[in-house]
């Protein structure tokens, strides 16, 4: 990999502690994917913030970073951490907030904006065509298909050096030749709520292995069910990017694939694992809500009450939240809770006694057996609601 | 017995002498491996409950979440972590931990080679992993 005489200078540790080792890190990944050299990037998101996914073994690295003056070079967000500070960070056990506590600390010394979301689009859209370091793979995927920024899906340690140096080795998605669609997916017929659009993701993750899809007849969808969509696909795939317009294809080159309507029905009746039809929480969120999402919410919720024994939450970002002003005083009237800074999925609904969540997100409900020990209830935002209120 | 010579790619220079670990399996550090006694935590894996302290660790790559890196960094402060890893192919996530923890690194090596037990010498400068002696077995 070519360096410039000031990267060389970082990587022999002119620098310190900190730069040389987020300058080794670049280099070994770009050497590993065969990239030539660095490229600067508009910004940087990191993943691995929650206490609940990192457990203990990350501080001891972030600590050493932050002591050793890391700073970021770039605009550098952060995912979701383990709780938000008006509600959950009440009800969950105090040695467990503090650990998260403590974690923000580092990235906070290293120059990371508090703004903890898995949308960081949703504060500023990627330019087209920037090349940003981003991990969190719905983010990722998002930034590529839908705003049509360029970034390979890092990994937390990556996205972590990339912000400090404020460049990115120039390998996979930030080559033109490696954003080409590789298949071509038909759909029997045009998808309507998100939860299909999720399902469609679960589905092709599943079968697509790093093949960039281009996906027909999505022109006139809407960017939250886009969302919805790539979440889930970079849930159970790998491919970190999407096409949803029929563009600049020759189509007898390229491979094909047809997803039928019952496979979209059979994949949404698999994200749900209960027959239960109470669910403890009923979460909308995943990814963080945009403001017409809340909107939406607020409006279908129209003067019903919380039932007894169920918990509402709709999760985003505190920038949203204050837009969403007087949504979110509708919302909270009716006995839902407004969350920023975290989610269902990072936070320990075990410890609240949560067992069944029923969501609206396909990713959710992938995750949440596992990273939840739930059982899940996936149906679309309107069913979420009548199921969660009364009137 | 003859030493083997077994060629490789340097990953994170360094050189070491030891025990070798050796494992057909991937790895996946984060919930694989637990932090506080560097035993390998997860079921149904051909090292689980094996130590893999001061071992030259050999495996066909890393899987699982990034955050991976960061126990690898955990295990080396708490001195639990493995003399040297050689990796049939590396990934993202196991580089990166031997970068930050800094544990000579190796890849590209046929790890069938080399059998638990065996003393191995690792030398990442050359680019080279020796089979010294291979267990009675």
């Amino acid at each position: 990999m070519y360096l410039t005489k000031e990267e060389e200078r970082i990587y022999d540790g002119e620098f310190g502690w900190a730069n040389q080792i987020c300058m080794k890190i670049l280099v070994r990944l770009g050497e590993l994917f065969n990239a030539t050299r660095l490229i600067p990037i508009n910004s940087a998101h990191v993943s691995g913030v929650s206490y609940k996914t990192l457990g203990d073994a990350p501080s001891d690295f972030l600590e050493a970073l932050a002591n050793a003056d890391a700073r970021v070079k770039v605009k550098a967000t952060l995912n979701p951490q383990s709780f938000d500070r008006e509600y959950l960070c009440k009800k969950l056990p105090q040695y467990l907030c503090q650990k998260q506590l403590d974690i923000m600390t580092y990235f906070e010394k290293m120059g990371f904006t508090e703004s903890l979301t898995c949308t960081p689009y949703y504060l500023e859209n990627p330019k087209r065509g920037s090349h940003l370091a981003w991990a969190e793979s719905s983010a990722v995927i998002y930034a590529n298909s839908v705003t049509g920024a360029w970034t390979n899906r890092e990994g937390g340690p990556s996205a972590l050096a990339a912000a400090i140096i404020g460049k990115t080795p120039n390998y996979g998605i930030h080559k033109a030749e490696n954003r080409q669609p590789k298949v071509l997916v038909k759909l029997e017929k045009q998808l309507q709520s998100e939860v299909e659009f999720g399902a469609l993701g679960i589905f092709l993750g599943k079968i697509l292995e790093d093949k960039i899809p281009i996906i027909q007849d999505l022109q006139n969808a809407s960017k939250d069910n886009l969302k919805q969509l790539g979440a889930a696909l970079a849930s159970t795939g790998m491919v970190n990017m999407f096409y949803c317009e029929t563009r600049d294809i020759k189509f007898s080159e390229i491979e094909k694939i047809k997803v039928e309507t019952r496979d979209i029905k059979q994949t949404i009746e698999d994200l749900t694992t209960t027959s239960t039809p109470e669910p403890d929480l009923v979460f909308v969120g995943c990814p963080h809500c945009s403001l017409n999402e809340i909107k939406q919410a607020s409006e279908l919720i129209g003067n019903g009450k919380i039932k007894d024994g169920t918990e509402f939450w709709v999760c985003t970002l505190h920038y949203i939240k204050e837009k969403a002003r007087k949504y979110v005083e509708k919302i909270e009237k009716s006995g839902g809770h407004i969350l920023t800074d975290t989610c269902a999925v990072v936070t320990w609904t075990d410890k609240l006694g949560i067992e069944t969540i029923m969501t609206n997100s396909a990713k959710t409900a992938h995750y949440a057996p596992t990273l939840n020990k739930a059982e899940t209830i996936f149906a679309p935002l309107k069913e979420c609601l009548k199921t969660a209120f009364k009137g | 017995m003859q030493p083997i010579t077994l060629r490789g790619r340097a990953i994170v220079e360094g050189r070491c002498k030891a025990e070798a670990l050796v494992s057909t399996t991937p790895i996946s550090f984060l919930g694989g491996v637990d932090p506080a006694d560097g035993k390998v935590a997860e079921k149904n894996h051909d090292l689980c409950g094996k130590c893999i302290k001061d071992k030259v660790l050999c495996f066909p790559h890393g899987h699982g979440s990034t955050v991976g890196s960061y126990v690898l960094y955990s295990l080396a402060k708490k001195k639990l972590a493995p003399k040297a890893i050689v990796n049939q192919k590396a990934d993202p996530v196991v580089v990166v931990g031997a970068i930050i923890a800094d544990i000579p690194m190796i890849d590209q090596i046929d790890i069938t080679q080399i059998k638990t037990s065996d003393l191995v010498e690792v030398d990442v400068y050359n680019g080279f992993v020796k089979v010294l002696k291979r267990k009675e077995s």
